[in-house]
């Protein structure tokens, strides 16, 4: 088997990560980094769908939602141990499963304005209901519960979140790299051309919310245990626009994209706020990144890894020297249709 | 029967308000093929310029003239600068008005502050009369009266004007349109003008109406404007009437009959037209090519 350089950054960078906490143990980054991570999934998951397969959703807090509430529920509800935090790990992967599965079969066959609107219409469906089932969510007060004694280290869980983060990685790029994977690139590229082809878009496509939606739900399970608090909040619009605003800044069809997207996301998130403590301007900090989101779909649709690759790519290809073929070089005003 | 007029008379307010929004976003999407995920975002801002406007002249007219004029040159600044350069791209289009609606309400916070602002009916239209037992409250049937007013004039300058001519033809097909000479870029921007406007309109309407104006409204009644513009066919005017009644009156009886489910109704709607009726229900055109 031959070893890539991809293989070898990413060995090394995972083990870096693993070193990390032992040369500098200081309590924020460990939490800023552990919450990188989930957001790191969760942005992975996304990508799922708008990188790959090229549909717009509105409604990933759901899964996210459904993971944190399961979790937090049945460690409130039930003893708080690891067998049940892993247990309900599980539990919310298979109904944000049943969910996405449902929900994409119903509303998938549609155009993308109809399925970005129902899949709002949807999640702002589950919000009510978490708001008005207030015997099991405290509604929009939500409730504490305890963590499994062993995440009570903020480090255990660290390393916890991060091999969890290693384990989604390798599954979603293998997944993307399999024969589904490729015809989930066809159908972004040209839906109507891998159907003449023989494929059954909406068999794909629903595959892909599916798995879309359970990695979302592991996200939001670990959200919650890392916060031991859970409200409405994990479902709420924000959730969709962080995963949505991570991804297309760290560089859609990408799987390094959306958790570059979510370093700098969460970082910028972290630092700003401690700025706002000088300069009120910055507790609306969502502006800037509202402006910063509008910028790049309209200048860098293919955000930082994709830039950085078309940059590369035009310095191979000069250092080559072979000038005249430009079809080598990605099309210049390529953009996710 | 009282009570079945009550419950008319508020679903009928309802469903005008979330006509006049689901209007402009109706239009916008049937001539430029533009989902405006914004729309919600130049509601709001409509309802704060006119209250303010309002509060400060003490006129509710003029609150209203300031209202629409905010949400005509948001529109202006919105069509220029984030719709021109994503026509013809879905994707961008949503990605792009979804951030924008963002900023708008966000901008809500900077500017107006954080907390939601009272607002109180002026006094010529407060209090109610009473027929019998019917109360009626004064407001709402204005609002009534406003919504049909409204829907009058677009369907006249739609149906009966030259201007109303080429923004059916620009529907139908805007490349014959361009071809016949309309210069069809121009017809985008003020259709797009208007529709903010309205929407501008129907958020400063709303104000009085619900007693507290608030950023976070805007994406609640967008919401609710989608679901018109979805049951009632995208681009059809006088469909999105229909439907508009429709969600108010529906909204109106079950929050009595059926509190749980009255929040839940519109999804179902719409979840239900989406299934069995994509191009909606009260469409005449043929269906769009898609």
């Amino acid at each position: 088997m031959k070893i890539t350089l991809q293989q070898i950054s990413f060995f090394l960078i995972l083990a870096s990560l693993v070193i990390l906490p032992f040369v500098n143990d200081s309590r924020t980054l460990i939490i800023l980094l552990t919450q990188i991570f989930i957001f790191g999934i969760l942005a992975m998951s996304y990508d799922i769908l708008l990188g790959y397969t090229g549909i717009v959703s509105f409604g990933h807090a759901m899964f996210f939602g459904i993971g944190a509430y399961t979790t937090a529920v049945m460690l409130k509800q039930m003893d708080a141990t690891l067998t049940m935090f892993l247990l309900s790990i599980v539990t919310g992967m298979f109904f944000a499963g049943m969910i996405s599965f449902l929900v994409g079969l119903l509303t998938l066959r549609l155009k993308s304005h109809f399925f970005a609107m129902l899949t709002l219409a949807f999640s702002g469906l589950f919000l009510v209901v978490a708001e008005k089932w207030r015997s099991v969510t405290y509604g929009n007060d939500g409730f504490t519960f305890r963590a499994p004694d062993i995440f009570k280290e903020r480090i255990t869980f660290y390393f916890f979140v991060l091999a969890c983060l290693a384990v989604i990685f390798i599954a979603l790029y293998r997944f993307v790299n399999s024969p589904t994977g490729r015809i989930l690139i066809a159908v972004r590229e040209n839906e109507q051309r891998t159907k003449s082809l023989g494929f059954n878009t909406l068999h794909y496509k629903v595959i892909a919310s599916v798995v879309a939606g359970i990695v979302a739900s592991l996200a939001g399970s670990l959200y919650s245990l890392s916060l031991r608090f859970v409200n409405t909040s994990v479902l709420t619009m924000d959730i969709t626009l962080d995963a949505l605003l991570m991804t297309i800044i760290g560089g859609v069809g990408t799987l390094v994209g959306p958790l570059l997207g979510a370093g700098v996301i969460e970082y910028a998130q972290h630092a700003l706020s401690g700025l706002a403590r000088d300069y009120p301007i910055f507790e609306r900090w969502i502006i800037f990144f509202g402006i910063l989101y509008i910028l790049a779909v309209l200048f860098f649709p293919k955000g930082i890894i994709g830039s950085l690759r078309m940059l590369f790519w035009k310095w191979r290809s000069r250092r080559k020297g072979n000038k005249k073929s430009p079809a080598a070089l990605p099309h210049k005003k390529e953009r996710f249709e | 029967m009282e009570l079945m007029v009550n419950l008319m008379i508020n679903g009928l307010a309802t469903g005008m308000l979330i006509f006049l929004l689901a209007a402009g976003l109706t239009l916008i999407f049937g001539l430029m093929d533009v989902l405006n995920f914004a729309h919600g975002g130049l509601f709001v801002w409509g309802a704060y310029a006119g209250i303010f406007t309002y509060m400060y002249t003490e006129s509710f007219l003029i609150g209203i003239l300031g209202a629409i004029g905010t949400g005509a040159l948001l529109g202006l600044i919105t069509e220029k600068l984030i719709i021109t350069p994503v026509y013809g791209n879905h994707i961008q289009q949503i990605l792009i008005t979804l951030g924008l609606m963002l900023v708008l309400q966000e901008m809500i916070k900077v500017v107006f502050g954080p907390n939601g602002v009272p607002v109180k009916t002026p006094s010529y239209l407060a209090g109610s009369w009473e027929i019998g037992d019917v109360i009626i409250i004064k407001y709402r049937l204005f609002i009534i009266v406003v919504g049909f007013v409204i829907f009058g004039i677009f369907q006249y300058m739609l149906k009966r004007t030259k201007i109303g001519l080429i923004v059916r033809a620009g529907v139908q097909d805007k490349d014959m349109a361009q071809a016949l000479g309309i210069h069809i870029k121009q017809v985008f921007l003020y259709v797009f003008m208007v529709g903010a406007a309205l929407a501008a309109l129907s958020g400063m309407l709303m104000a009085p109406y619900s007693g507290v104006i608030y950023a976070e409204m805007g994406m609640e009644y967008a919401i609710l404007g989608f679901i018109v513009v979805v049951i009632g066919g995208m681009g059809s005017f006088s469909g999105s009437l229909l439907a508009a009644i429709l969600v108010g009156l529906a909204g109106s009886f079950m929050a009595y009959y059926v509190p749980v489910l009255s929040l839940a109704v519109n999804m179902i709607l719409m979840a239900i037209v989406l299934i069995f009726r994509p191009q909606g229900l009260f469409t005449m055109r043929k269906e769009r090519s898609t």
